[in-house]
């Protein structure tokens, strides 16, 4: 079987770094599946085989997005991967997306590791905070960046060094019941998102709001964009009404004034 | 006279937009992203070391809200701290946790989910008949939302000030109806955004019985209306932090996973 070059290898790699940091600030949208499977395929010399991988796995996380600090799959390495090792490995597309799936779901762990590994540089800042050590906070948050590259940079370079088999027989070997637990736990991490947003929000005060944006979306299954309009009806009706409330009052001041 | 330029505005701006999130982390979320943006402002505004530190304080605080939207909070933050200074961290404060839990439900919605949506589904189906051309409509979607941020800080530095001028009761205002709007969405998240399914199934002789039916039965969304319960409680009570309440769900994932509960 044939092997990756080493500037192939170095372009996947960057690639990799680059893309997890514009996912999280500018956002051009190089950390979707679609986009790296499309670079990866240009680097490989077939577009048409990154654009089916990148496609395909870009179809399967659609309208995903993290929420509130939620890890998903990191599909992008994976489209890099699964086209990279796909087109050496001539099995075809299927293959490569194949490949691709289990390597994205098992990815996600570093993507949570990185947001883990930010904690220390947030300490670090704290604490420089206290001697008004500016150049110290500032240093600390831009670190984060090595934190965030690498977390995707190492297992893209790591998997295209080692090749597919050896690819294939750690994901093999990965214990199911840790992997599917996994899984579950990714589903589940949402929660804490919305539930700081709750914290964070008068919750108490509004819950009559918060029921009928979930009765909307469980019971009348309405899409998103649905439940954000109903949500700016009964927000615009609260403005008014309560700007009525003000007129009544600055009226009822000025009858005493008399 | 005003102390802070438009340079700085930008300089902050671009901090956010390249560097804002680089240390995303459980504990403070953005808390150390904002606080560096914050910086080119805070040297211009306090060149007293005691004031430096409260700031600096202030904005290491744990934040997290809609990367777009978050640029009209830093806009209303310039805006009152050039105004009253110091002083004003504290109204700062609330203002940043008041507005970051609306924006973050509405930006998530509409950037996150609907655009993303919209943008990849087209793209993926041209790149399907082996067309890249769909890709570039991202791109320049990507440039377009760049250069509505650069407004977004501005109008936030703009309304900011006059926020501080005429405050009162229309800023609660604008936050009540704000945070309405939040909630209805962020209610409408639970179902959508958390996936817990019971694969346990009820056998007694011939007659099958999955769980998960009838716990659809009872209300749909109940398990995550349930965890979401759990760890809402948990963080309101003292010493819980994001960080702890992460480890918690993904011990209790992978828990309830082995024990078939969920899957």
């Amino acid at each position: 079987m044939e092997s990756l070059n080493f500037i192939q290898i170095i372009l996947l790699t960057l690639y990799a770094f680059i893309a997890i940091n514009d996912a999280i600030h500018m956002d051009f949208g190089l950390n979707r599946p679609l986009i790296a499977g499309c670079f990866a395929g240009f680097v490989m010399g077939d577009l048409a085989f990154g654009l089916s991988v990148g496609a395909t796995l870009q179809l399967m996380v659609l309208g995903v997005s993290s929420f509130g600090g939620s890890s998903l799959p990191d599909f992008m390495s994976a489209a890099l991967i699964g086209t990279a090792l796909g087109t050496i490995s001539g099995k075809g597309v299927e293959f490569g997306i194949g490949l691709a799936v289990p390597v994205g779901m098992l990815l996600v762990q570093l993507d949570v590791f990185a947001r883990f590994a930010n904690t220390f540089f947030q300490h670090r800042a704290d604490r420089y905070m206290e001697s008004v050590n500016i150049k110290g906070i500032e240093r600390m948050n831009v670190l984060g960046v090595f934190c965030w590259g690498l977390s995707r940079a190492i297992p893209v370079f790591l998997c295209l060094v080692l090749g597919s088999e050896l690819v294939q027989n750690f994901v093999a070997y990965f214990p199911d019941w840790l992997s599917a637990g996994l899984k579950v736990a990714g589903g589940l991490l949402p929660v804490v998102g919305i539930a700081i947003l709750l914290k964070y929000l008068p919750t108490k005060k509004y819950t009559a709001y918060l029921l009928i944006g979930f009765v909307l979306a469980a019971y009348l299954s309405m899409p998103m964009l649905g439940v954000a309009l109903v949500g700016a009806a009964l927000a615009l009706m609260a403005y008014r009404k309560s700007g009525e409330k003000e007129l009544v009052k600055s009226m009822e001041g000025a009858d005493e004034d008399e | 006279m005003s102390k802070i330029s438009l340079q700085d505005i930008k300089k902050v701006r671009y901090r956010w937009l390249l560097l804002g999130e680089a240390a995303w982390n459980y504990e403070k979320m953005q808390g150390l992203g904002y606080c560096y943006s914050m910086i080119p402002v805070l040297k211009k505004l306090y060149p007293d070391e005691a004031d430096m530190k409260k700031a600096l304080q202030t904005h290491l605080q744990f934040f997290n809200t809609h990367q777009e939207f978050a640029e009209i909070i830093l806009g209303i933050d310039i805006a009152m701290e050039e105004k009253e200074g110091a002083a004003s961290l504290e109204a700062v404060s609330a203002i940043k946790t008041g507005l970051m839990g609306p924006l973050a439900g509405i930006g998530d919605t509409l950037f996150g989910v609907i655009a993303n949506t919209i943008f990849f589904s087209v793209g993926s189906y041209m790149a399907l008949e082996g067309n890249p051309i769909g890709i570039f409509l991202y791109l320049i979607w990507g440039v377009v939302r760049v250069i509505m941020r650069g407004y977004f800080i501005r109008i936030g530095y703009r309304e900011g000030t006059k926020l501080i001028e005429n405050l009162g009761d229309k800023m609660n205002r604008v936050t009540e109806a704000a945070s309405i709007l939040g909630l209805t969405v962020v209610g409408a998240l639970i179902p959508s955004v958390v996936s817990a399914n019971v694969p346990f199934v009820f056998k007694s002789g011939e007659v099958e019985m999955e769980l998960q039916a009838i716990l659809n039965q009872i209300m749909p969304g109940l398990i995550p209306v349930l965890l979401v319960l759990l760890v809402y409680t948990l963080l309101n009570r003292k010493g819980m932090t994001s960080f702890k309440a992460i480890i918690f769900v993904m011990i209790l994932g992978i828990a309830c996973s082995a024990a078939g509960i969920l899957g």
